[in-house]
């Protein structure tokens, strides 16, 4: 089950934001970090990946078209999570996922349904959340009602626009590591769209940086994040030093000037 | 001080352990059932208090025997039930029904809480048509004025929902699209109607504004049957777009990303909301407020699922109609003031009451 995009192109009404993106096969299991600086095309790709926007060009998934996918089709392959939190509403956690299971999943009785949502609640650690509205929830906690609405779905391809934004770090790490079990366990690919390169590094297999101007690089972390790669792409000094564990971080120094770029 | 983070803080809610999510959830949703079978009770009952009260008051009592068995009573309050005061009343919930049904849907499409059936100009377009017969006399194949009124009225509701069905389409049907041309159609409606009121004399001006207060006055069984049956066939479709719709309430990306064709859904529901709006105004005329309200107080009680919010809302809908339908009985004594004047009078305190006692709730 791998996910292969060729001469891809997607953008809004006449303005491509990105154009003839080819990537190399992504494998099943693998957890990828879409990084890129403001207005480059991350959300433009999971967007159009997700058949949320049009595109030409080719993009497979387990060896089918995902463009010639139904929508009730695609909707059992692939979870996506907007950037947008879920609005702040009175309708309480349970049933915001509750009727994305009921959209999404109709093959699954009842009781499937019910297992999968008291799973994913324990899961991300929310189940205390499941009777309260969104409208008297925190954004981090919106936030996290929308991430289970996409993994309760248990699709093999997880589209995920910024999940951490409106987390403080514990629950970044939980979001990070209930990701990394999910695409372990269920060999389910994950794209992430994220700016923090530390949670990048230190849990994805791959990185895919977006650079202004089209250009896309896909490899591990330690190939891709160099100083020379992060001054190009973020015109910014950085550094790649090991912590006391041994673990790359990430340390930007200081914005380049323009003339350096 | 370590610092705590926000579902950290809600431990002291926990569920106990043996308990699960689902059992408690079907508690919760045990609680709906019973707000929504209460609301339902209270629109019955405020039916019957509507034919009983009037210039000449009847006991509750009596209104049952004279429903359940006309024959128990005296032919002069067997008149005042059946022939006055039972479509009277019967007008006021399913016209009370439609608003606040459509209301419920339109606040949904365009997200947007201060929308009602009559912020896209539909309700404008049917005082439009109706101003027309009242203001130049139009015969139409020979029909009389009272079956010509609500025609002219429903149509003219029916071709400005389609105006800004198909304007709206041709731009993709987002929430933007769709407000504008409604707006501008409202607005241009609105000064076709008063040019109408200036050329007009001074009987047909003295006609429409009644119209545009609105009046139950108009209502006999017929018609009620008809404002029903348009009733009866658009609820269970909007109940079949229910997970749908409460979806879309979570946000328009994330509908989408579960499969939810939006636009699509959009343009369904102002075509249901249209039918609802035009059936209901036909015959009585403009009523605000009640498409505006009626889903708030729904909202506060069952929530944001649509399943009950639907339902609920036509039912808040009925109630609030009736009893403004009450007030306008018993306000003036010896005088029916038109009901589309009394309903912000009746409706606000409720509303207000509700909010109360939803923050008194939140703060405990």
């Amino acid at each position: 089950m791998t996910l292969k995009l060729e001469s891809v192109t997607a953008g809004y009404r006449n303005r491509a934001v990105f154009s003839n993106l080819s990537l190399p096969e992504i494998p099943a299991g693998a957890l990828v970090a879409v990084i890129g600086p403001n207005a480059v095309g991350k959300s433009t790709l999971l967007k159009s990946i997700a058949g949320l926007l049009p595109i030409s060009g080719t993009m497979t998934f387990a060896g089918e078209n995902l463009a010639g996918l139904t929508s009730h089709q695609r909707t059992r392959r692939v979870g996506y999570l907007p950037q947008p939190l879920p609005q702040a509403i009175p309708l309480v956690a349970y049933e915001t996922v509750f009727s994305a299971c009921r959209s999404a999943r109709g093959d699954w009785s009842r009781e499937e349904t019910e297992q999968a949502i008291e799973e994913v609640f324990d899961t991300l650690g929310i189940r205390q959340l499941a009777l309260r509205r969104l409208s008297e929830m925190s954004g981090g906690q919106r936030q996290m009602v929308g991430l289970a609405q996409v993994l309760v779905r248990q699709t093999p391809l997880m589209l995920l626009d910024e999940p951490t934004s409106a987390l403080d770090l514990h629950w970044q790490l939980n979001v990070l590591n209930a990701v990394r079990d999910a695409t372990t366990h269920a060999k389910s690919i994950a794209l992430v769209a994220c700016h923090d390169l530390n949670l990048a590094l230190r849990y994805c297999d791959q990185v895919l940086v977006l650079s202004p101007g089209g250009q896309a690089v896909l490899g591990t972390p330690e190939q891709v994040l160099t100083p020379e790669l992060l001054a190009r792409t973020y015109g910014i000094e950085a550094r790649i030093e090991r912590c006391s564990q041994g673990q790359p971080i990430v340390l930007a120094d200081r914005p380049l000037p323009a003339s350096v770029r | 001080m370590s610092s705590v983070s926000p579902a950290q803080m809600t431990k002291l809610g926990d569920s106990a352990p043996h308990t699960t999510l689902a059992s408690e959830y079907r508690r919760f949703v045990l609680r709906r059932v019973v707000c929504l079978v209460a609301l339902a009770v209270v629109a019955v009952v405020a039916l019957l208090v509507n034919i009983a009260s009037g210039p000449s008051m009847l006991g509750l009592a009596d209104v049952v025997h004279g429903l359940l068995n006309p024959e128990s009573i005296d032919a002069g309050t067997r008149v005042i039930i059946e022939d006055i005061r039972l479509p009277y009343a019967l007008m006021a919930v399913v016209v009370g029904a439609c608003l606040g049904l459509a209301g419920a849907e339109m606040q949904t499409v365009l997200n947007n809480p201060l929308a009602s059936p009559f912020t896209l100009g539909v309700g404008a377009a049917a005082t439009l048509g109706a101003s027309l017969v009242i203001a130049f006399n139009i015969s139409f194949l020979g029909l009389a004025a009272h079956i010509l009124l609500p025609l002219s009225a429903f149509v003219f509701a029916a071709v400005a929902s389609l105006l800004i069905l198909i304007l709206s389409r041709s731009l993709g049907a987002s929430v933007h699209a769709v407000v504008l041309f409604g707006i501008a159609l409202l607005f241009g409606i609105n000064a076709v109607v008063g040019l109408i009121q200036f050329v007009a004399d001074a009987e047909s001006v003295q006609q429409i504004v009644f119209w545009t207060m609105g009046s139950l006055a108009r209502a006999s069984l017929d018609k009620v049957l008809i404002v029903a049956l348009v009733l009866a066939i658009c609820l269970p479709f909007s109940l079949r777009n229910a997970w749908a719709m409460t979806l879309l309430r979570s946000g328009e990306e994330q509908a989408r990303s579960l499969g939810i064709r939006v636009e699509r859904l959009r343009l369904t529901v102002l075509m249901r909301v249209s039918l609802l709006t035009a059936a209901a105004m036909c015959f009585v005329g403009e009523i605000g407020f009640i498409g505006l309200v009626a889903p708030h107080i729904a909202r506060l009680m069952l929530g944001e699922d649509h399943q009950f919010l639907l339902p609920g809302s036509a039912l808040a809908g009925a109630v609030l109609l009736s009893l403004s339908s009450i007030a306008s009985k018993l306000l003036v004594p010896g005088v029916v003031l038109p009901v589309g004047i009394v309903t912000a009078l009746v409706g606000i305190p409720l509303f207000i009451l509700l909010i109360i006692g939803r923050s008194r709730r939140v703060a405990l």
